[in-house]
């Protein structure tokens, strides 16, 4: 727990908090300030929005913790202010409500709106609102009354404050209690067989290799080679014929994800081709990934080869919204460039350099992957 | 959702923040204004053992003026560089894409820092301060302190030349005299999103440079290498950028394309207002 003191709505409070606590939630349940409403819980929809320091913020994407000798206002402390007053009666009068429950959010942003943008038009308006999502109104009401304001205002009295503020604390705590070990997905929740990936994302790569087709396809058969090129694949077992099942760590920024699955994997001898099947899930962000992956080797003229993979893919749960194609995509390329040059490596017997997870093999590719590893080599 | 559970400090200054974070806490990330990283601990994707926290670390909050150049401290907030709170060293250009970040509440927290080290490539920081030809300043824990050019600084999508314990104390970014003129433009559904395409045009008179830079690609920013052709009309828009970009789907580069003729627009009848 960390102690922190700070003063909210004119009240200075000490108190004891989780470090993860958002600010959202230490008003709601430990000061029971219910007035600021929890929607999204990820900065998107703006019902969350007080003011800190005389400025508005996302208190879901707040640490309470953060806040030593912040001043918090949160809805409940503008009852007599006049500038907010105004803003109530307009919206009342507006039907800017209906369910109300982006109106604290809205009304302190409104206020925002007023105070810091005097000159402010309807278009100006709506772009200041695009933070504030309202599923019931439509936003026609809610802009008449801020423009009603703005043709009519009062000086607001909340200002912000400067920044400079007083000597930062260390505010270490000790962890409240450890992250429960996460269970291996079982194998069996993601069982074959695969169906067609609908609405999946393709993309395409050629690796270059300085090897031989005909040296360069033995290895690309042999599996437990294959996969141990991949940065952050791992086998859980021999495979079991055409079956590969296993896990891939994927790494993107501060996300981390352990996808585990199965694969299916499949050769052409006399194409020099294959395909790789699979579906994987990561339990911690219950993220699925459903992928494809053809690939054939072909010379390149001057006595080297190369791969070329067809990818197809396809993100389910919290992790897509980060997975967009144009991120998986330069994640895939450097996973890629990582294993040509540790598989080149390999085929000069020389050991493989990143045995490190992929710092950010795509998402969707941790599924593709473990069928991959499933597939070629092992 | 909430967080998992980790441990938060408050560093006072970076030596102390890239001691925090170094060899012995091998979980432990920084957080500024926690808009980037916040949502990514909500869906507990990303879950650090610890943050320190340097939201408040006054070496790392001001602006230096260095003679020819600004140094921007990595917890500078967008709504600062918005509303002309510390100075621009262009003259309006960082204003003007400090108030069109995500939405008012996110700029007053999130960092200019903050946006650099998690390298969203759609991320409008990332994009321009490439065209501007800005450096990273990066220090490790025992007060070395290194410079890298922001082009070569982003390494991928979400990722950086950081290492272990090296914090991104600052960012430098040169004054631009009278004669420089710049645009930029971005393509979003919905004001506030993280573009799907974006552009950004430098055109200095003065010392010569000439920049276009795509952005919101799958990977860092590309500098367009026949930037004079296309400012002269003699290489379009789309051909540069599928030479540039030659695996990227059509309909993508025509986006993009139009990002970067709206920003070389909007430069052409813009020149810049004067030094701060």
């Amino acid at each position: 727990m960390n102690a922190v003191t700070l003063r909210v709505n004119d009240r200075t409070v000490s108190a004891e908090v989780e470090p993860r606590t958002h600010l959202a939630d230490f008003l709601r349940e430990d000061q029971l300030l219910t007035g600021t409403h929890v929607g999204c819980e990820h900065g998107v929809c703006g019902a969350c929005t007080l003011m800190v320091d005389g400025r508005p913020v996302r208190s879901c994407l707040t640490f309470a913790a953060s806040c030593a000798d912040a001043e918090v206002r949160t809805i409940e402390s503008f009852d007599e202010d006049p500038l907010m007053g105004r803003l109530r009666a307009a919206f009342s009068r507006r039907h800017a409500l209906q369910c109300g429950f982006c109106t604290p959010g809205m009304l302190v942003t409104a206020y925002d709106i007023v105070r810091r943008l005097p000159d402010a038009d309807e278009v100006r308006i709506r772009e200041e609102l695009a933070g504030n999502l309202c599923r019931c109104t439509g936003y026609a009401g809610i802009v008449e009354a801020i423009r009603d304001v703005l043709a009519d205002p009062v000086p607001a009295a909340v200002q912000p404050i400067p920044r400079t503020g007083p000597e930062p604390r260390t505010v270490a705590s000790g962890r409240t209690r450890a992250d429960p070990p996460v269970a291996p997905d079982p194998a069996s929740r993601f069982p074959d067989p695969f169906g067609a990936i609908e609405d999946g994302v393709t993309l395409g790569r050629s690796i270059p290799f300085d090897l031989p087709p005909d040296r360069l396809w033995e290895l690309v058969k042999r599996i437990d080679a294959v996969v141990a090129c991949l940065p952050g694949a791992k086998l859980a077992g021999p495979p079991e014929g055409d079956v590969l099942d296993g896990t891939f760590m994927v790494a993107i920024g501060p996300i981390r994800a352990t996808f585990a699955g199965k694969a299916a994997v499949g050769f052409d001898e006399a194409a020099r081709s294959g395909t790789v099947r699979g579906r994987g899930g990561d339990t911690r962000s219950r993220s699925s990934a459903d992928g494809a992956m053809d690939f054939r080797v072909v010379p390149d003229g001057s006595g080297g080869s190369r791969v070329e993979v067809e990818l197809t893919y396809r993100l389910k749960g919290p992790l897509a919204q980060f997975g967009r194609p144009a991120i998986v995509s330069g994640v895939i390329d450097r996973l890629l460039s990582d294993f040509a040059a540790n598989f080149s490596a390999l085929a000069r017997g020389e050991p493989a350099a990143a045995a490190a997870p992929a710092g950010g093999i795509g998402l969707v590719l941790g599924a593709l992957l473990a069928r991959l590893r499933k597939t070629i080599g092992w | 959702m909430k967080p998992a559970p980790f441990d938060l400090t408050t560093a006072r200054d970076a030596a102390e923040a890239a001691a925090l974070t170094g060899d012995g806490s091998p979980e432990a990330r920084i957080v500024a204004g926690g808009q980037s990283l916040g949502p990514m601990l909500n869906l507990r994707l990303a879950r650090p053992a610890h943050l320190v926290d340097i939201s408040r670390a006054a070496d790392l909050r001001a602006v230096t003026d260095e003679g020819d150049r600004l140094l921007y401290g990595a917890a500078v907030t967008h709504a600062e560089i918005e509303d002309g709170a510390v100075p621009d060293a262009t003259g309006g250009w960082l204003r003007e894409i400090a108030g069109r970040i995500a939405y008012r509440a996110v700029r007053n927290r999130g960092t200019l820092g903050g946006s650099l080290v998690h390298a969203d490539p759609a991320a409008d920081w990332v994009v321009t301060l490439t065209a501007l030809g800005a450096e990273a300043v990066v220090a490790d824990p025992a007060g070395a302190v290194r410079v890298e050019p922001l082009a070569t600084f982003i390494a991928g999508p979400f990722a950086t030349t950081l290492r272990r314990g090296e914090i991104l104390t600052g960012v430098r970014i040169a004054k631009r005299g009278p004669q420089a003129r710049w645009g930029y433009w971005k393509f979003t559904r919905k004001v506030g999103e993280f573009a799907k395409a974006s552009a950004a045009v430098l055109i200095d008179d003065r010392t010569g440079e000439v920049r276009l830079v795509a952005g919101a690609i799958e990977r860092p920013p590309i500098l367009l290498p026949d930037a004079g052709a296309v400012l002269s009309g003699t290489l379009s828009a789309e051909e540069a950028l599928r030479r540039a970009l030659p695996d990227r789907p059509a309909r993508t580069l025509a986006l993009h394309a139009v990002a970067l003729r709206e920003a070389i627009d909007i430069a052409a009848g813009r020149p810049h207002r004067g030094a701060a």
